[in-house]
Order: structure tokens, then sequence, then C-alpha cells
């Protein structure tokens, strides 16, 4: 039992790395970025082209990968999306699978399906507490995904560039009249987005195995994570993720279920939550 | 007292204007829907087998893109599980022959239970919106897809194999190709009959303005519904022939039943050729398909990419899809005589601006 909980909060906060980028994208831009998955698996190569070619510590791995996915994103946002950020949700909708289907078809034909994995000399290194074993790798990724989480509050929150990308989020045609360029202001929120997949992407390859043939399974995570735990605030994201992480760690062990349901197990959940809280545990009406 | 001619032109003028005069496209859209269903319909007489294949699953999802228009284009809900109606019509055949019980039994069977279950899911689906709406279908096929995996649904691993009809190999493939373009072509009359019921009217007004709608009097939410369930109908007898065609096929994963990608090519298909018209899932199936098949065969290293590469043009410079685009090129200027090159050359030019306009 105690194991189980370790698990939870580990996995909880992982995920909550997966939804944090995802919820930004959507909060502020009524964007579901379908891409998100393959985005987290472009990151996850980037970090392991990193470590295995360029020899770097795989905590620098993560700064490589949130820096080249930052470049990406804005790039896709601001020749892409921005051409179509006031037509009806469908059409980014689609616009975001189609990038979807491009990066994970790509990543297919250059890599392989082939499952890989970051392994360090440290990969197997951890401590037990209570008889629960703490990998210490998956102890460090889950405190950067909060970290992470709090950076980005307050980035949001404290300084000018968060606050103009904010009041972009507010009101698109206010923002421009006060000097902020919006489609600048969009770029920045997407590449931010995309960073912190990056992130998430690298975390993965540290801690589990991946694959381009994962991308569509992690996009899912991502909505159903930011789903449960609402749009409001960055928080909602690491809510989410908790949420998300118990109902998949304790769901197999209630009789009659089993493994191998984790997609029902997910969706049952997002159900209930969206009948019972429409707005998410922690939502709020706007993004802040 | 006496009015002078032309005020009493332009009362003549007023008075048509306010007559209702319906639109005749209907005739051109169905008329034309029509003749490219008859010329795909010659293809079985050339002989050439790999070529029906070819077209059979092109004619399919000219079915599936008709049925998604349904909810899709008509209502506007961005419908992103119909795979699981398809999947549903698949496995009730697929159980029918299992137990020695007629085919036709199944093909009656799959839509009744795929439209059962589209109602009982579009009750509490429905009252979603937006991006929770897509989301919840696309889920729900998903976890369908996984629950028949999972619980060994018709075999191991939900993993279906049937055992063949008894006629030979020619006729039955012939068979299968002309079910499904019969199936097209009452679908394809059910979208007209839907342009000029009640029905559609109100569909059409669910996806301009809901709200409006409901302050109408339009029972928003049942409309909605039946709009899901009649999307279902013809998704689903597309299933259960796909089933009896294929014969052996698995729940989840590539060219499976519940396959997500059908689910989006139902949607994209439906976009390029432009959602909630007549035309538009045909023409859009017909080239998506087509590109599809025949990259697959000659250029596999790009086929995959090469769909994405497609949904990202579309999407950008054809959001409302070639019909409409059709409709910027033929729209004369009332009542201004142009010569033919003259027309031509400003439709052109309607035609550009409207690809280029969008954008912040």
């Amino acid at each position: 039992m105690a194991q189980d909980i370790v698990n939870w909060i580990l996995l909880g906060c992982f995920y909550a790395a997966i939804g944090l980028g995802f919820s930004l994208v959507w909060g502020l831009m009524n964007i579901l970025n379908l891409a998100q998955g393959s985005l987290v698996i472009l990151g996850a190569y980037v970090a392991y082209w990193s470590y295995t070619v360029l020899h770097l510590n795989p905590f620098v791995g993560i700064l490589v990968a949130m820096g080249v996915l930052f470049c990406i994103g804005y790039a896709i946002q601001y020749v892409m999306i921005n051409r179509v950020i006031r037509a009806p949700f469908l059409v980014t909708f689609m616009l975001t699978f189609g990038l979807d289907l491009l990066i994970s078809n790509v990543l297919q034909d250059v890599f392989t399906a082939g499952y890989k994995a970051i392994n360090t000399p440290y990969s197997s290194a951890g401590f037990e507490v209570l008889g629960a074993r703490i990998p210490l790798l998956n102890l460090a990724v889950g405190a950067i995904a909060v970290a992470l989480t709090a950076a980005l509050s307050l980035f949001l929150s404290r300084t000018r560039i968060g606050n103009a990308i904010l009041a972009v989020g507010m009101d698109r045609d206010a923002a421009r009249l006060m000097g902020i360029s919006v489609a600048n202001s969009y770029a920045l929120t997407f590449g931010i987005g995309a960073a912190l997949a990056g992130a998430a992407g690298a975390m993965l390859a540290m801690t589990l195995q991946f694959s381009p043939i994962f991308s569509g399974q992690f996009t899912l995570f991502a909505f159903v994570i930011v789903a449960l735990g609402g749009l409001g605030t960055p928080w909602g994201a690491l809510a989410g993720g908790l949420l998300f992480a118990f109902a998949e760690v304790f769901g197999p062990l209630v009789p009659g279920v089993g493994f191998g349901l984790d997609t029902a197990i997910a969706f049952v959940v997002l159900v209930l939550v969206l009948i019972l809280r429409p707005y998410g545990v922690l939502g709020k009406p706007f993004y802040s | 007292m006496a009015k002078p001619t032309p005020d009493r032109e332009i009362e003549a003028d007023a008075a048509l204007a306010l007559a209702p005069r319906e639109s005749k496209d209907w005739r051109w859209s169905l008329g034309l829907g029509i003749v490219i269903l008859a010329v795909i319909g010659l293809i079985p007489l050339t002989g050439d087998q790999s070529a029906l294949g070819m077209w059979t699953f092109i004619v399919m999802y000219c079915v599936l893109a008709q049925g998604w228009n349904f909810i899709g284009g008509f209502a506007g809900h961005a419908a992103f599980g119909n795979v699981a109606f398809f999947g549903i019509g698949a496995y009730t055949v697929s159980l029918v022959l299992e137990r020695n019980m007629p085919y036709l039994l199944g093909l009656v069977l799959a839509p009744i239970i795929a439209g059962l279950f589209a109602f009982l899911l579009g009750l509490p689906v429905l009252r979603l919106r937006g991006h929770y709406f897509a989301i919840a279908t696309l889920g729900i096929a998903e976890a369908l897809g996984q629950v028949i995996q999972s619980k060994n649904v018709g075999g191991t691993a939900g993993e279906i194999s049937l055992n063949p009809p008894g006629l030979n190999f020619e006729l039955t493939n012939s068979l299968f190709f002309y079910g499904f373009l019969v199936l097209s072509l009452l679908t394809l009359l059910g979208t007209t009959w839907l342009t000029r019921s009640r029905f559609g009217y109100a569909l059409v007004a669910i996806r301009e303005n809901e709200q409006a709608a409901e302050a109408l009097g339009i029972a928003t939410y049942w409309y909605k519904v039946g709009a899901f369930v009649l999307s279902a109908l013809p998704t689903a007898v597309a299933g259960g022939l796909f089933a009896y065609w294929q014969l052996s096929f698995d729940p989840v994963g590539e060219g499976g039943a519940f396959d997500v990608s059908i689910s989006v090519a139902m949607v994209l298909m439906t976009f390029l050729g432009g959602a909630g018209t007549i035309l538009g899932p045909i023409l859009g199936a017909i080239i998506i398909e087509y590109l599809d098949q025949y990259t697959s065969i000659s250029f596999t290293a790009i086929h995959g990419p090469l769909l994405g590469v497609l949904i990202i043009l579309v999407t950008i410079f054809l959001p409302q899809g070639l019909i409409r685009l059709v409709q910027e090129l033929i729209r004369a200027p009332a009542g201004v005589k142009q010569s033919y090159p003259m027309r031509v050359r400003q439709g052109v030019r309607r035609v550009t601006r409207f690809i280029l306009s969008n954008g912040i």
C-alpha cells in the first residue's frame, strides 16, 4: 500500500508536467493542442539525442529539449496556427491533429517505432521509506514538475511578458490597443507550451521507455488531466495529474476491473468529473 | 394616380424578393451526386480486382463522411468518435455470423443497435459543448475498442475471423462494392431530404447559433440527439458490410474496426468537400481516400506524413471546403452582364482573395 501511494504521487507529478503546457495553450488561446503528445515524444528524442550524442547530463538535456521545443512551438504558432486563430475551434482542432500526424509519422520514419530510454549509471538508484522504494530519478522528476508549475504561475503573474500573454488571452483586441503584439504573444504562449511538453518528454525519457506510437495516448492523457484539474490555473494541471494517476494506480485494484483498461478508466473518471464539476477540480473562469 | 414605369418595376422586384424563393441548388447537387456515383458504379465492369478493392474503400469512406455530415456538418458538433458506430456495426454482424445466423439479420440489427447506442450516449454527451464534446466522443470510441479487446468479445483479444461467403471471389467483391454504393446513394437522398426539411433547418439553426435557436422554440437538445442517431445509422451499416467483406480484423490499431483515424478521416473528408453540403462529403472522400490509397501503394515512406500535411493545408487554406470555393467561383454579380472570360477572371480573383483572407 505504501508503495502504491509513492507510485501514485510520483506518477501524478509527472502527469502534471504533461498537462501543464496543454493547459496553458487551451486556457489562453482556446486551442486544444492535439500535437501535445507528439511534442512530448519529440522532446524525449531531443533529450535522448543530447545524452547519447552530445553526452550531456540528462538534467541538462531537459533544458536542451525545452529550448529546441520552444523554437519549434513558436514557429508552428507564428506560421500556421495564427492564420486560423479566428476560425471556429474545429479548424484549429483539425490543424493540430494534422501536425500530430506529421510529427509522429516523421519521427516513426526517422527513428522507427522501437522503444528507447535514457539509461544512466544512477537510473536504478533509490532509497526505502516505510517499506516503499523511492527511485531517485522519479523523485527528481516529480520535484522538477512541481517547480515548473510554480515557475509558470510566477512567470504569468509577476513578469511583464507573462502579463502581456494573459492580457491577450483575456481580450485580444483590447490588448492590441494597449500596444501588445498579438501574433508574437500567441507565438510565445504556444512556444512555452511546447517547451513544457519538451521538458515532460525529457523526463519521460529519463524514467520510462518511449516510442512515437505513444503520442496519441499522451495527448489523450493531457486532455483528461487538464479537464480533471480545471483550466483556471497552472496548479489545475497538478491537481488533475494527481487525480488521474490516482485512478490509474488504484483503479485496477477494484475487483473485476483488472489491467489493460487504463483509457477506459480515464474516461469514466473524466465523464464523472464533467458531470459533477463541469469546470474541473480547481477550475476558474479565467487563466491566471 | 398612375405611377411611372420605373416605380412599378421596383415594386415587382420587391414582391419577388418577399415571396419565398427556393434555391434550386439542391437539384444540381443531387443530380451531380447521382452522376458521380453512377460513374463509379461502372468500375466492376472493367474487371480489375485491385481497382475494385480500392474503390470499395473509397465508396465506404463516402458513406462514413456522409454519416458524419449529419452531426458535424449540419448540427455543427465536432463528434470525433463516430468510428464507434462503425465498430458496433462490424461487431454486431460478426457476432451474428459467428452464431450461424443469416447475414441480413446482422445488417438489420447493426443500425438498430448503433442507433440505440447513439441515443443513450447522446443523452449525456450532447450536454457537453465544444472541446469537451469532441474529446468525450473520441474517448468513448477508444474506450469501447479497448473494452472489446480486453474482454475478448468475438474472439481472443477481440480479433475477428469469419468464414467467407460461399460465392466466387469476383462476384463477392462486386456485391460488397454495390452494397456500399447503394448505401451511399441512400445517404445522399437522405442528406438531400435533410437540407429541405424542418429537421435540417433546425440543425443548421443550432449550428449557427444554438441559443438563438433555443429562443425560437427549437428543442435543440433533442434535435442534436436526433442528428447523432441519424449519423450512426449509415455508419453502422457500413461497418456491417466492412466486417463481412474483410472477414478478419482487430478491434483497435491501424485497420481496426475502432481505429480512431477512421473518425478523423470522416471529419477531414467532410471538411475538404464542404461541411453541411450535399456533395461535399462525397467529393472529399473521393479525393482524400484516392490519394491515401495511391500513396500507400506507390510512395509508402511519405504516406503517413502526407496525410498530416494535407490536413494542415486544408485547414489553413480551405476551412470552408471545396464546395464553398465553387460557389465563390460561379457567383455572378446580380444584374450585370459580363462576357464569359471576364466572369472567369473575376471568379478566380474572388477565389484567391477568399483563400488568402485567413489570419489575425
